[in-house]
């Protein structure tokens, strides 16, 4: 009997790689002895509610133990800096040319602008060792991405932004599991 | 011990859940002893933090256990008091029981 998948994922993804561990065997202990006692949708509730209730804390742990702040560090290098230079590169260009600046950029400019970020993010992925890692590169680089798009000097089109954000952590997720299987 | 690592309740309650456990003290464990004898809704989240802050002061020492089945494949992390972990929870016993000295229980006016 396995405990709820979601629950479980959020937890993988929210507490630091020494903690998920230990912390989703003791829950996973649990979850089993409460399902033969109060069924498995006792069991399910229960689960999900720690998972949630539990969150903020191990994430804390998560950025005491720097683990996190390693993961951050890393996104922000690789995928918020490269948008940001490309936003100001473009911006260069776009003043350069009479009556553009401030304009809207051109589709062709924000296509550069998501090969490049999965690109990036892509090589935080293959660098991950760990499932466990490449989930936290994962959602490292959307919030890299996010806090890039929030940054940048261009008015963003919401599906370009949702392009983005999602972009960043499922070619990071794709080269990992594109490298493990190797 | 310096100023700032005195133990806080919730600390010095985990502390007493794995000197209670002694062997058996890992995160579940812990978790459900404190519930079951204070009656309180602790999560594992909680007292995870409080091991690994306890870890972090020397006041307790953990031992990793190889995986079994019932967790799911995955290993154990058990814990047991320093010495000076021994030192801090008989400090705190010390100081609570010497301010509890000469009050009479249950405090009149109280809800309960």
């Amino acid at each position: 009997m396995k405990p709820p998948a979601v629950a479980r994922l959020l937890l993988i993804a929210m507490a630091g790689e020494h903690q998920a561990e230990f912390v989703a065997g003791d829950l996973h202990e649990e979850f089993l002895l409460l399902c033969a006692a109060r069924g498995r949708q006792a069991g399910s509730r229960w689960y999900r509610s720690q998972v949630l209730r539990s969150v903020a804390m191990l994430l804390a742990l998560r950025f005491r133990s720097g683990e996190a702040l390693h993961l951050m560090a890393a996104a922000i290098l690789a995928v918020a800096m490269p948008l940001l230079l490309l936003d100001r590169l473009w911006r260069f260009v776009y003043s350069n040319i009479p009556l553009k600046d401030g304009l809207q950029r051109a589709p062709e400019f924000r296509i550069v602008n998501l090969v490049c970020v999965c690109a990036c993010a892509a090589v935080c992925g293959s660098l991950a060792h760990t499932v466990h890692r490449a989930v936290g590169v994962a959602v490292a680089c959307a919030v890299a991405a996010t806090f890039a798009l929030w940054l940048g000097s261009s008015i963003t089109p919401i599906l370009y932004a949702g392009a983005v954000i999602l972009a960043a952590p499922v070619s990071s997720l794709i080269t990992f599991a594109w490298r493990k299987s190797r | 011990m310096p100023k700032g690592e005195a133990l806080g309740e919730f600390e010095y309650l985990v502390m007493l859940a794995v000197l209670r456990l002694a062997a058996d003290a890992y995160g579940m464990r812990v978790r459900q002893e404190i519930a079951t004898r204070t009656g309180r809704d602790v999560t594992i989240g909680a007292v995870y933090a409080t091991l690994e802050r306890l870890v972090d002061k020397g006041l307790l020492s953990a031992a990793i256990s190889d995986p079994t089945p019932e967790r799911g494949g995955r290993a154990k992390r058990s814990f047991t008091l320093t010495g000076v972990g021994m030192d801090a929870v008989n400090r705190a016993r010390q100081d609570v029981a010497s301010m509890l000295e000469g009050l009479e229980f249950p405090l009149s006016g109280g809800s309960q």
